[in-house]
């Protein structure tokens, strides 16, 4: 019941979501490599609602490889999803009764490439390279493989490799500076079809959220609305956060981060922390706002530097009066 | 040691622990040689499950640092509103008391491979903020922002460390749960989550 009243919503507003400002877009042609790129990386977007399969991947970051089993169905206008760890914890997270019409803004950036001429802007090329390529073997399929570059520093470059025939994503790499792997995943097995029952032993079943304008979160408001004035472009938010929620995240499509504000009942010397694993960086920052302590943290998958911008732009908005 | 007393050891390597359950172990720590001890062990062993190489564990608590935790005002009691911000609060000391146990020793951990931008700077015992590296703890990459960060202590900065770490226990799932519907690689996202909470 609960998913057919959010299955409904969804139709109907996800579609707002998903539309993405583009006419701020800087008017540019688009190279051929650069065309066929994001022809590729909208079929890899849209594979999701095209293609039913179950498989397993692997994710290595540095000495450390986790091995979880994925799956896909496409049944009546819905996708089910399910990733269930194969190794360490036994957990799974489902997503269950997904509208197929339901496109949120990092998918909207991704599909772009549908409308190159139409809106005459390049879309995620203003921010990436691209250039493209047979590839090698991947879980026993052919792929195409798509090299993304970064144009500026703040965002990583990706590998992605894709199914020649399906579009979908058989293994991405993210790179950091000088080619470095930060992070890989990596179809270890992939049958295409409807998937089989997920496996038993679980210990830890976890519905995934769906973020919603119409459904307000239980998450914690603060008491001082605030905003980040600065992203690196081409960054969009993914939800529509209230002003005093603790909460942000933004995508280019590609690579998404999130901003988590607190708010500190005592003073917190000032100053920043990193921590990384793999591609993931979470970057703490004690610091003033309206003249009260706050502890900013950015989680995502971008370079210190621009989590530390991140930081560096957070504002207090001020209410007009009642 | 008193079960009491290991409950309070664990609720701290949890951030579960209250102000007040952490200023007693405050002052534990400077008179019993077994909770730090078995402190030391519960480092040791997150630290080994976090896959990272555990060095040179030798302790000698600072009266100065402990001190000044202990002249902090005394938290008022919190309001129901203030209630959600509790576990800041303990978390704001839990860090103040890492600061404290690593201080004057060798720090628990080195950096992991994971750390291999600041590895550089590690290897040639200068770092970019120009922080001197006999104590242990793993230099910060020199700010790019907009903003000049202030030169901060070696505990401070050691405590900013833990913080960004217990963060991204805290934080991981909930950034996934946006990132595996605005990324392309579907729940992939959740892989990364350390532990998988429903």
């Amino acid at each position: 019941m609960k998913y057919s009243v959010r299955q409904l919503a969804c139709g109907i507003l996800c579609g707002a979501l998903g539309w993405v400002n583009v006419a701020t877009a800087e008017q540019t042609a688009c190279s051929d490599a650069d065309t066929e790129a994001l022809q590729w990386l909208s079929r890899m977007a849209k594979s999701h609602s095209e293609v039913a399969y179950q498989g397993v991947v692997t994710l290595q970051r540095g000495d450390d490889m986790q091995v979880v089993q994925v799956a896909r169905s496409l049944a009546g206008g819905v996708s089910s999803e399910h990733l269930t760890r194969l190794t360490g914890q036994g957990a799974q997270v489902i997503r269950a009764n997904h509208p197929l019409d339901c496109t949120h803004p990092g998918e909207g950036l991704l599909t772009l490439g549908n409308h190159l001429n139409e809106a005459d802007n390049c879309g995620l090329a203003r921010h990436y390279q691209f250039q493209v390529s047979p590839g090698e073997r991947i879980a026993g399929r052919q792929s195409m493989q798509v090299e993304i570059r970064p144009r500026d520093m703040y965002r990583y470059g990706f590998l992605l490799e894709l199914d020649s025939e399906t579009a979908l994503m058989l293994r991405v790499s993210t790179l950091g500076r000088g080619d470095k792997i930060l992070e890989r995943f990596q179809f270890a097995d992939l049958n295409y079809g409807e998937p089989l029952q997920p496996r038993a032993d679980i210990d830890t079943v976890h519905p995934a959220a769906h973020p919603h304008p119409d459904y307000p979160s239980n998450a914690p408001q603060l008491s001082v609305p605030w905003a980040v004035s600065w992203v690196p472009g081409g960054f969009t938010v993914t939800d529509k956060a209230s002003p005093a929620s603790a909460r942000r995240t933004y995508t280019d499509g590609l690579a998404v981060f999130s901003v988590f504000l607190e708010q500190l009942p005592q003073e917190l010397k000032p100053g920043e922390g990193l921590a990384r694993l793999g591609s993931s960086l979470s970057y703490t920052r004690g610091m003033r706002l309206a003249g009260k302590p706050v502890l900013v943290t950015v989680i995502g998958e971008v370079p210190v530097n621009t989590a530390r911008m991140v930081a560096d732009s957070i504002r207090v908005l001020h209410q007009s009066a009642p | 040691m008193t079960e009491q007393l290991r409950e309070s050891l664990s609720a701290l390597m949890d951030d579960q622990a209250s102000d007040l359950e952490m200023r007693r172990l405050l002052g534990e720590f400077e008179g019993d040689p077994a909770l730090r001890q078995t402190w030391v062990r519960y480092q040791i062993a997150r630290s080994a499950m976090a896959g990272q190489p555990v060095t040179h564990v030798r302790f000698d608590i600072s009266q100065r640092v402990s001190a000044a935790i202990a002249a902090e005002a005394p938290t008022a009691r919190t309001t129901l509103r203030e209630r959600w911000m509790r576990p800041l609060a303990s978390l704001a000391v839990a860090a103040s008391v890492t600061a404290v146990v690593v201080l004057g020793g060798q720090q628990l951990y080195k950096a992991g491979t994971l750390d291999a931008q600041n590895a550089p700077a590690i290897a040639s015992g200068v770092s970019a903020v120009g922080f001197v590296n006999s104590l242990g703890a793993v230099p910060m990459r020199a700010s790019y922002g907009a903003q000049a960060m202030p030169q901060l202590e070696p505990a401070a900065r050691t405590a900013y460390r833990e913080l960004a770490r217990q963060r991204m226990y805290q934080y991981m799932q909930e950034h996934a749960e946006h990132a595996a519907l605005n990324s392309p690689q579907g729940l992939i996202p959740f892989a990364r989550v350390p532990q998988i909470e429903e």
